[in-house]
C-alpha cells in the first residue's frame, strides 16, 4: 500500500512540474482532485506534522492543536474541487492554518466574529496583552517553565499579523517572500511587520536575557 | 528625514535575517562597526528572539493520518447521505404542488358551485330584477353606451323594463 502511494506521489509530481510550481505536494493535491484519495492520505502524512507545530505555538495545548489540524486537513479536503495550484501548496496550506488558529485564539478570547487573515490587525494588542507582574521584581529567577510561558504570552501580546509572521519566520523559517504570500501582504510590509514585532519582543523580554549569568533577569 | 541609527534600526530585523540586499546590508554593517548604540541594539534584538527557542514543539502523538482518514470516511458518509435525501424531497415537493393545486381546484369549484349561482326569484319584482340582471351579465357583449342606455332604462320608473 505505502510503495503504491508513492508511485501514485511520484507520478502526481512530475504533473505538479506541470503547474505552477516544482511541488511534490501540489502534485498530490491535483491528484486527489482527480479523485485519487490516496494521494490525500500522502499529504497528511506529509504535512500533519508541520501544521500541528504551528498550531501549537498559537494556542500551546497539544490536543487541542491536532483537533485544529484535523480541521485544516478537512478543509483542505473540502477545497479540492476548487484547489488552483496558483502557489507553493504549503503557502496554502499554512494560510488556512493561520486563519483556523487564530479563529480559535478569538473564540477563545470570547470574541464573536469569525476573523480571516485578512481581517487580522496590525496595530494594538494581542487578545492575551498584559502587564507583566514581575516587572517590579528584579531579583527573581525563573525557572524553565516559567521563562517558557514569559515568551509565550510576549508572542500572544502581540498584534495579530505580527504573530502570525514571527511565527511563521522563526519557527518554520518561511522568507519574507513566503510570509507575504501566506498572509497577502507585500514583502516590505513583512519587513515592517516584523521589524515592529521584533522591536515589541525585544521591549517585552528585556529583563529575561541571558546575561552568561544564569537565567536572571537584567536590571 | 530619519537620522542613520533610525534608518538602521528600522531594517535591523531584516539585516539579521538576511533579508536585505546586498549594498543595503553593507551599509547597516559599516554603521554597525562604527556605532556601539546599534550594535546593543542588534545584540538584545537576537538575545531576545533566542529566547523563543525556549518554547518547545508540540509534543507528537502517533496516529494522526489514521485519525484524520476516519473522520474523512465520516464526512463522506455525510454528504452520501445528503445526496441520497435530495431526490426524495424533490419528488415530495412536486407531489405536494400538484396536490395543493387539485385541492385547490376543488375548493374553488365547490365553492362557486356553492355560492355563485343566484337563488331562483320567487316574487314577480324578484323576476324582474333577475331579467334585467342577466340583460346586464350580457352587457359584456354590448358597448358602454349600450350599457348606459339600458341603465337608464331601468331606473326610469316608466320602462316596462323589456331585457329581452
Amino acid at each position: 500500500m505505502a510503495k503504491a502511494a508513492v508511485a501514485v506521489a511520484r507520478s502526481y509530481e512530475r504533473e505538479g512540474r506541470r503547474g505552477a510550481a516544482a511541488d511534490y505536494d501540489v502534485g498530490l493535491m491535483l491528484g486527489f482532485q482527480k479523485g485519487n484519495e490516496l494521494a490525500f492520505q500522502e499529504l497528511v502524512e506529509r504535512n500533519h506534522s508541520r501544521v500541528i507545530g504551528l498550531i501549537y505555538r498559537f494556542i500551546s495545548d497539544a490536543s487541542d492543536a491536532e483537533d485544529l489540524a484535523q480541521e485544516v486537513f478537512l478543509r483542505i479536503y473540502r477545497a479540492r474541487k476548487t484547489y488552483k495550484p496558483t502557489a507553493k501548496f504549503s503557502t496554502w496550506m499554512f494560510r488556512i492554518t493561520a486563519n483556523v488558529s487564530l479563529n480559535a485564539l478569538r473564540s477563545r478570547a470570547n470574541r464573536r466574529d469569525d476573523v480571516s487573515i485578512d481581517q487580522m490587525s496590525d496595530f494594538g494588542d494581542g487578545p492575551r496583552a498584559m502587564p507583566d507582574p514581575d516587572s517590579r521584581r528584579p531579583d527573581l529567577h525563573l525557572h524553565q517553565s516559567e521563562l517558557q510561558e514569559k515568551v509565550r504570552e510576549a508572542i500572544q501580546a502581540l498584534p495579530e499579523k505580527q504573530q502570525v509572521a514571527v511565527i511563521l519566520n522563526k519557527y518554520e523559517g518561511m522568507s519574507y517572500a513566503d510570509i507575504a504570500r501566506t498572509i497577502g501582504c507585500t514583502t516590505m510590509a513583512v519587513k515592517s511587520l516584523l521589524a515592529r514585532a521584533r522591536d515589541n519582543l525585544k521591549d517585552r523580554l528585556l529583563l529575561y536575557i541571558h546575561t552568561g549569568r544564569g537565567r536572571q533577569r537584567v536590571s | 528625514m530619519p537620522s542613520p541609527c533610525q534608518w538602521v534600526r528600522s531594517v535591523l530585523a531584516a539585516y539579521l535575517d538576511g533579508e536585505l540586499k546586498p549594498s543595503t546590508a553593507k551599509a547597516v554593517r559599516r554603521h554597525l562597526e562604527g556605532c556601539e548604540s546599534c550594535r546593543a541594539h542588534a545584540r538584545l534584538l537576537k538575545e531576545s528572539w533566542r529566547l523563543l527557542d525556549e518554547v518547545p514543539p508540540a509534543p507528537a502523538r502517533p496516529g494522526f493520518t489514521g485519525r484524520m482518514m476516519a473522520r474523512i470516511v465520516e464526512e463522506k458518509d455525510l454528504s452520501v447521505f445528503a445526496s441520497r435525501l435530495r431526490p426524495h424531497r424533490l419528488r415530495r415537493q412536486v407531489v405536494a404542488s400538484v396536490a395543493g393545486l387539485a385541492a385547490g381546484l376543488v375548493f374553488g369549484f365547490t365553492v362557486y358551485t356553492w355560492t355563485g349561482l343566484p337563488p331562483e326569484p320567487t316574487s314577480p319584482v324578484e323576476r324582474e330584477a333577475s331579467r334585467n340582471i342577466l340583460f346586464l351579465e350580457d352587457a359584456d357583449l354590448l358597448d358602454e353606451i349600450a350599457v348606459i342606455e339600458a341603465m337608464d332604462r331601468l331606473m326610469s320608473p316608466d320602462e316596462t323594463g323589456d331585457g329581452a
